[in-house]
Parts: structure tokens; sequence; C-alpha cells
């Protein structure tokens, strides 16, 4: 991954892919409609608001009473044999896992996916430890092999298409260049078995964690969760601090909401809920379990008053699917681990504003996202307060603050507005259009608007002055 | 006050019940200045219905290219000067879905002091009164005024609605539904009951609820995205349509505007809804 | 100060001042049509429509004659620590991971999301390796909702319960469906009633 993986670079990369990826738009078009509908199906058959509704109020209150839950869940956790570990930052959350794998001896590490563990970038902090990490959900698996970052919360190779796969498999493990997805499939089954059976450790993240039973819920359709969680001695889970629900019956409304929102399922094809490491009696199951409790921009996220709304995300890709910017480009344009309208309000809280502009501007604000968010977070409206934020912290460019601040004069002197208005019939075309930035942004894409011959104004008043 | 003059033929609707209303129209800066003959055409057609059409000076800019950029302080000046323009209209009518949106939606929480509607408000009657009765609840976007609030449609036995007009007869309009109007105003199906009840055939269009890629400043800062969203757009329009139609002129211009650069051939007419319904019903 | 009380630290003062937000009270998943389907039926149905294969016994007998003549096509078997001795089948017990055939004791399924409840104490690589997957479960263990199957089990916890709801499926490779990409591609629920009647009714009616 390059430099220009940053959401600073947001404006080039997106128009890089645009001209240079034309396949791109196509693909992750196709893919997110088909998800959008089949989530449109899912809602359909339950009473949507109701469910919306419940979930919101679930996490709301969660998040209002964040710390109880977390010490009640760490108590659960540790009765039930599991160690339990806080990383206030990235970096932490890292040095966290690595110290496990050394107390363990741990050469070989199976990935079950997780995008916290994107987040924190722990692939190539264990890789550079010497560890070899594979990745065994097979979107993650392919992303893996072509050495991409995922352009897709829930389908991170959605990018790619079956001849993308037929090329790469072949030139790895020599399928033919015609092989069906089934052969693809099944020598991917047959490369990872052999990595699951020889791991000495299964990292995962976790969908929730119920507080008062310690139980990781986990959501996937491969089975590869399922596996990595339960074959190598040692199984390491990371949990974003926002991830507590209160009870294990809560479970049942965040894991069916989740799924039918993510994929349009009744439930994910296979749900882990994870107690804790083998008991005496169990023919298998880790010997250890760890949960690492991730912060990493969190609790800042959660004392803002507005932004921490954010935090009631399950991660579903709703939001993506529906987005019109982010079928523009898919996931890379947006330079780190969370794209689409859930990337932009995220980041300004887990990097800060700074570091993630100009996400909270990569929206046309059409709203189409709050509609389909399964926990109603008022995306567009958190859009728009960091944007203020920006502003006020002198984030925003300098040319559009000083303007916004004349048209405000402009609009408060009606005649002085006017006159402007009128000036604007006569503003250059062509050459001299793309001098004025506002305007070259425009012209680059589009025939410059034409002006009516009067304005409705000018003509209203003329006429009633007769 | 001098109206335009008026179609010689009757409009078969007959004129409202209500006894006559009188509307203030906010033209907005863009209509103005881009759509000057929508915002003409929005008067006819109000009049053609026994609206009294005041157009009150002071009117300028809503505010919301500054409130979606972050300049709330910009946005909440702009704010006052749109309340204190139609703090008397009983009911102020947009040629936009986008500004009557930013009106309804966003008004409330810029202007939610006591008295910050009005500024000049200096009698608790005159308090009250901005209080009572902000600008967010007096201001409808032009479809949604007609339909819900003039109650223009009657509907037909058949489960359409009795003709307004026939001045749209025989044409295939495409129409482009603003994302304001559309999520903010919940207005969907009251401009194609309109077009229709002019005898307009309302085409199918996939994505005709997507966002165009507009978005006020968007459309500059990230012109590529933007242009790649209006692409979308014109691709899925079927050959043959007679217009394409929205109650948004920022819409209007970002779709006009990439269709004449992706082709310099025939384009077909970008209009403004209000235009359309002038034709209609022959105002 | 630890990493633990800084961060507790942080979210106490970040929630301070928050408005209270009740709990919004146990999870009625209310649907937009009646559904009369027992839960047998229903839980049968969306197992079908997920690609899992449903087998009908009206007793363990009539199981353990159809499990014989099923594991004639296999070379070898893993079978969970909890299937009873009936409904073993007569093969080689092969490890998991190398086994062809899986046969397990489900502790329940659940109708609400056409899933079966597979306990770790019923051994979870042999509920996962082998391609092809029989898992028995009695009709009268099947529960109508999830929260209802969630408020049973949390009496007896397990290490690990795994919701299994059809054959491993992915759509990763070009949006296209293939299954047995890495659990089993193959799954059949083999519902054991009773009696006739226990076929039409389930642990909650």
């Amino acid at each position: 991954m390059s430099e220009a993986f940053r959401p600073a670079h947001y404006g080039t990369n997106a128009a890089r892919i645009i001209r240079d990826e034309p396949t791109m738009r196509t693909a992750v078009t196709e893919a997110t409609r088909s998800k959008d509908e089949r989530r449109q199906a899912a809602w359909a058959e339950i009473d949507a608001d109701a469910w919306r509704d419940w979930a919101r109020d679930l996490k709301t209150h969660v998040l209002t009473h964040l710390a109880d839950y977390l010490e009640e869940a760490e108590d659960r956790l540790i009765e039930n044999g599991v160690h339990v570990h806080w990383a206030e930052t990235a970096e932490d959350a890292c040095r966290t896992v690595t110290r496990i794998a050394d107390g363990r001896g741990v050469r070989r590490v199976v990935k079950a996916k997780s995008m916290l563990t994107e987040e924190v970038g722990l692939n190539a902090h264990l890789e550079a430890g010497g560890l070899e990490v594979r990745e065994t959900d097979l979107g993650e698996f392919i992303i893996q092999l072509l050495d991409e970052p995922p352009s897709h919360i829930v389908g991170p190779s959605l990018h790619r298409s079956l001849d993308d796969c037929r090329r790469l498999f072949h030139e790895r493990f020599g399928t033919p260049p015609d092989a069906t997805p089934e052969t693809l499939a099944a020598t991917a089954r047959r490369v990872l078995r052999d990595d699951f059976l020889r791991a000495d450790m299964g990292v995962s993240g976790a969908n929730f964690l119920a507080a008062d039973t310690g139980t990781l819920a986990l959501i996937e359709n491969e089975g590869n969760i399922r596996i990595s969680t339960s074959v190598p001695p040692v199984h390491v889970a990371l949990v974003g601090i926002e991830k507590l629900v209160p009870t294990f019956e809560d479970l049942s409304g965040m894991i069916q909401l989740t799924a039918r929102s993510a994929t349009g399922q009744p439930i994910g094809n296979y749900t882990s809920l994870i107690q804790g490491p083998r008991r005496p009696g169990e023919r298998d199951g880790p010997e250890e379990v760890h949960v690492v409790l991730v912060d990493n921009g969190r609790s800042r996220l959660l004392a803002d008053d507005h932004a921490w709304e954010t935090l009631r995300c399950v991660r579903c890709g709703s939001c993506l699917n529906i987005c019109p910017v982010y079928r523009q480009t898919g996931g890379h344009a947006y330079g780190w681990a969370y794209s689409g309208p859930i990337g932009a309000i995220l980041a300004p809280g887990l990097l800060g504003l700074e570091e993630s502009m100009p996400l909270p501007y990569a929206s046309s604000l059409c709203g189409a996202c709050a509609e389909v968010c399964p926990v109603r977070i008022p995306i567009p409206e958190l859009l728009v307060y960091w944007r203020e934020r920006a502003a006020e912290e002198g984030l925003a460019p300098r040319t559009e603050t000083a303007a916004m601040k004349a048209w405000a004069t402009l609009a408060e002197h009606p005649g002085a507005f006017g006159a402007a208005a009128e000036a604007i019939r006569v503003l250059p075309r062509g050459k001299a259009g793309r001098a004025l930035p506002v305007l070259r942004g425009w012209v680059e894409e589009r025939a410059a608007p034409e002006p009516s011959g009067e304005r409705f104004l000018d003509t209203w008043n003329r006429r009633e002055d007769r | 006050m001098n109206s335009p003059s008026a179609d010689p033929t009757p409009a078969p609707h007959p004129v409202t019940t209500h006894s006559p209303i009188r509307v203030a129209l906010f033209a907005t800066c863009l209509a103005d200045r881009f759509f000057a003959d929508a915002c003409a055409d929005s008067v006819r057609v109000l009049e053609r219905f026994g609206v009294e059409v005041d157009v009150p000076e002071g009117q300028t800019c809503c505010g919301q290219p500054a409130y979606n950029t972050g300049h709330r302080e910009e946005a909440a000046r702009m704010a006052r000067q749109t309340a204190r323009t139609f703090a008397d209209a009983d009911y102020v009518v947009l040629p936009s879905g986008s500004c009557a949106g930013m009106i309804r939606s966003f008004y409330p929480g810029l202007l939610d002091t006591p008295g910050a509607e009005d500024p000049g408000a200096r009698t608790p009657a005159a308090v009250a009164r901005s209080r009572a009765s902000p600008l967010s609840a007096r201001a409808y976007e032009l479809a949604e005024f007609l339909v819900r609030v003039l109650e223009v449609l009657t509907p037909a036995p058949d489960g359409t609605h009795v003709p307004l007009g026939t001045g749209l007869a025989g044409r295939r309009i495409a129409y482009h539904h603003g994302c304001h109007a559309l999520r903010e105003l919940g207005v969907r199906d009251e401009p194609l009951a309109l077009l229709r009840a002019c005898g307009a055939e309302v085409v199918a269009w996939d994505g005709d609820i997507e966002c165009c890629g507009f978005g006020g400043l968007f459309s500059t800062k990230f012109p590529a995205v933007s242009a790649g969203m209006a692409d979308r757009k014109l691709d899925a329009l079927s050959p043959g349509v007679d217009a394409v139609a929205s109650a948004d002129g920022g819409c209007l211009l970002q779709l006009a505007g990439r269709a004449r650069h992706r082709s310099a051939g025939a384009q077909p007419p970008f209009v403004h809804l209000a235009t359309l319904l002038r034709e209609g019903i022959g105002a | 100060m630890s990493p633990r009380n800084r961060i507790l630290g942080h979210v106490r003062a970040a929630t301070a001042t928050r408005p209270e937000a009740p709990h919004p009270g146990r999870f009625d998943g209310t649907y937009a049509t009646d559904d009369d389907r027992t839960p047998v039926e229903r839980f049968s149905d969306l197992f079908t429509t997920s690609g899992g294969e449903i087998e009908r016994f009206e007793d363990v007998e009539a199981a353990a004659r159809w499990l014989a003549r099923y594991a004639d096509d296999y070379d070898g078997v893993t079978v969970g620590a909890t299937v009873p001795t009936a409904l073993r089948p007569a093969l080689p017990s092969t490890c998991p991971d190398l086994a062809p055939l899986g046969v397990t004791l489900a502790a329940a399924a659940i109708a609400e999301t056409g899933s079966l409840v597979l306990d770790a104490r019923d051994g979870r690589r042999t509920q996962l390796l082998a391609p092809t997957h029989v898992v028995f479960v009695k009709a009268r263990d099947i529960h109508s909702t999830l929260v209802d199957a969630l408020s049973d089990l949390r009496g007896d916890l397990p290490s690990a319960i795994g919701l299994h709801s059809g054959p491993s499926k992915s759509a990763d490779i070009g949006q296209i469906l293939v299954r047995g990409v890495h659990g089993p591609g193959r799954i059949v629920a083999a519902i054991l009633g009773e009696h006739p009647d226990e076929l039409r009714g389930g642990r909650h009616g």
C-alpha cells in the first residue's frame, strides 16, 4: 500500500480510479446494487421501522452506560477463563497481539475477517515481526494475494471480477485460466485448510460482545471464522469498545438486523457465540482465548455530543451499498479502512479531523444513507457537523471561507446581491472561466451554465414600476 | 400588480374553491439567475389556481450553500435575512426543492433562539408570532404546495386524476427527483401526478431517485465523481424522451451541463417543472 | 494508571452528562405478515432456501435405517460426542480433518432463522471440517425464535455455540455464489420426532 493511500488524496485517487479503472465503477455498482436489493427484500419481510428503533435505542443505551458494561463484560470474560487486555491506540493493540504471540511461540497466524484489524494495521505489524499471516475469508484472501486494501466493509474484493480471480489463481496456484468459480473455491479451501490446521493462533474481530455472559458474537457465511476460532490453540479477538450489548438475549435482535442489512439473510450462515477456551470434557477448542478491548479514538468520539451517534454502527455496509458517491470509485479512493458514508464520519473521530480531510466533504448530502442505516445514524447531519468543525478549526479552504463571508454580506444587502447576480451574466466562459477556482471544477466536466437574459426579480420589479 | 397575460383558453379544472390565498414567492438565487422563466411560470401557475402572488423585496439566498459547507454562522445570517423578508407571508412557495428543504429542515436549528426569526421583534406579540409560525412552517416547494395545500388534483374513478389541462398531451417526460425534495420534504408522487394530469407520460427511468451529483459545491470540489454520477443518470435515459424535468435548478444545470459536455449533438431539453406545468395547464 | 483505567476514565467522563437512555426491553421481532407455519415447517423452509437439506423421521429407528444407507457412499466418518449410539454409522472413525462425513447432534434449532444450534461439547472440528455434515435434531427442540433459544441456552453455556443455518457459502468470487468454502458444502438437518404429532409441534408450539 502506497503513500497515496490516505484520506487526503481522496480527490486525486477518485479521479484516477474513474479515469484509469473503468471496470471498478461497473463492478462496484453491480455488486452494491444487488446487495441493496437483498437488504430491501429482507427488510420488507420484517417491521423494519420497529427493529431499527429498537436497535438504535439499544445501542444508545449501551453507549450511555458504556463504562459499566465494559466492566461487567470484563468480569464475565475473566470468569470464563478469557485473558482481557485493554489497548488505547492502534499501536497498543498491535503490540498486545505480538506479546501474546511471543508468549506462545506463535509463528503462523490465520485471520478471520476483521475491519478493526485493518484499522489498526495488524497484519503489517505481525509480518514485520516475522510472523506468517494468512487471511482466511475468501475476499480477504484474494486482496491479500493482490496486496490491495479492502474496497468494501462486507465484501472486500467486490471490485474484482471472476476473470481477475481466474488470472490470480492461475498465477499463484496453477488452476486452469478458465477455471469455474467452484474450482477456484475448492482451491482456496484446500490451500487454507492447510493453514487452519497448521496455525498457532487465530485472530478475529467481533460483531458484538454481550456483557452479562461475556459472549463474543461473530457473523459470517463461509465458516472460516468458526474454524479460525476453534482449531488453532490460541484465539485472539480484537473488539472495539463500542461493540458491547447488555445481555445475551440482546444479541438476537442485533444479529438478525445486521444480517438482514448486510447480506439480506435472516441470519449469517454461521454465527459463533464464544464464551471462552475449551472446557473440561470438550474435545477441542482453543486452550487460550484473549480479548483485546480497543479504544483507538472511540472514547474521544463518545465524548462528542453530536458525533457519538456514529458509534452505533454495526458495520453492515448498507450505507456503502446505496451511496452514489461510493459507487463511482469503491473503497480505495477513501484512503483508509472504512469507506463510504460511515468511513467519512468515523474518520474524524478515529483519525482526527485534520488527517481525515476531505472525507467529510466527499458527499453530495443526498441523504440515501440515512434512509438505510439499521441503527438510524444521521449520517448527512454528521457530515455537515464535521464540515462545521473544519470551518471552525481553519481546515476549510481559505478561499471558500472568505467567499462564504462575502456571500452572506451580499445576501444581507439585496441591492448589492442583485448587482452581483447581474455581474454573473457577463461571467467569462472558456479559458477565462477555468481561471476561477470554483468555475474550473465545473467546466472541466460540464458545459458552463447559461444565465437567463434577465433575472426574474429584475423583470418582476420592472413590471411593478410601470 | 401586473400579471403576465393569461392564456385565453380557460383551464378545464375549476378554480379552487378556497377563498383567495396570498402566497409569497421566493425565487431563490439560482432560479432567479438561471431559470428566470421558471420563476415567472411558477407565478402564472399559482395565479391560474386563484392564488395572489407577492414577490417581496429583500429576498436573496436561503443560505444552503453556506450551511452545507459547514459555514453555519453565514448560513444563519442568510436565514435571518430570509425570515425577515417573508415574516408577513402566510405561505412561501419556492420553485426549488432544495431551498424549501433547507428552510423546513434546518431553519429551526439555525434560528432557535427567541426572536431570532425576526430580530426586529420587540413586543411579546411579535416574538410570539415569529415563534408560533416560523418560516419553516410556512414554506413549500411548488408541486408540494399545489397538491397538498391548494389540493388542485381531484381523484378520478380510474385511479388517475381529473385533468388539469392537455398542454403536455403526448409528451414523454423523464422526471429527476431532487434529493432534498424527495428525502427532506417527502415529495415524490406530487410532481408526477401533476405532469400526468396535464397529459404527460412520465417514462420509467432507472435511477430516477438517485443523486445527480450536483450537491452544491460538491460538484466543483470533486468534479470527476460528480460527473460520473451525472453520467450514470444520463446513460439510463431511454432514447426518445421529449424532456428531462426537475423541480431543482441545480440538478438541471448539472444534468444539462454534463449532457452537453458529452455530446455536441441533440439533447432532450432539460426543463424546470414549473415551465412544464404552465404549458400543461395552458396558463 | 493502567490502560484499562485510562480507557474507562475517558469513557466515564465522555458519558457523565449524557441524558438517560433506557434499555428498550426484550427484542420482539415483529414481521410484516403473519406466519401460521409450525416451527418445524418454518425451520425447514428457511434451511432449504439457504441450500441445506431436510430429512424427517418419526423415530430414531427410522433415522438409523436412513443413515445406514446414506453412509454407504462414504469410507469414513467423524461423529460428535453427544450423538446416541443408534445414530452412529457403521463406518471407520476418521479424524475430523480427514473425514468425508461428519455426523453430529444439535442441542436445539431455531425456526425464526432456520438455524441449528451446535454445542462445542459435541466437538467443533466434527461440526466444521468434513465436506458433508449430517445433523440430527429433535423436533421438540426447535425453538420458535432466536431470542427464545438464547434465553434457554444461557443456563448452560459451553465454550462456544455455533448457529449453522445452511451450507458454507461465499459470493466473493465475482459475486457468484459458491459452496463449501470453508465449512461443509452439504449439510443435512435430520429432524427426529418421537410421534407423528411431534413433527408438527415444537418447543414453543
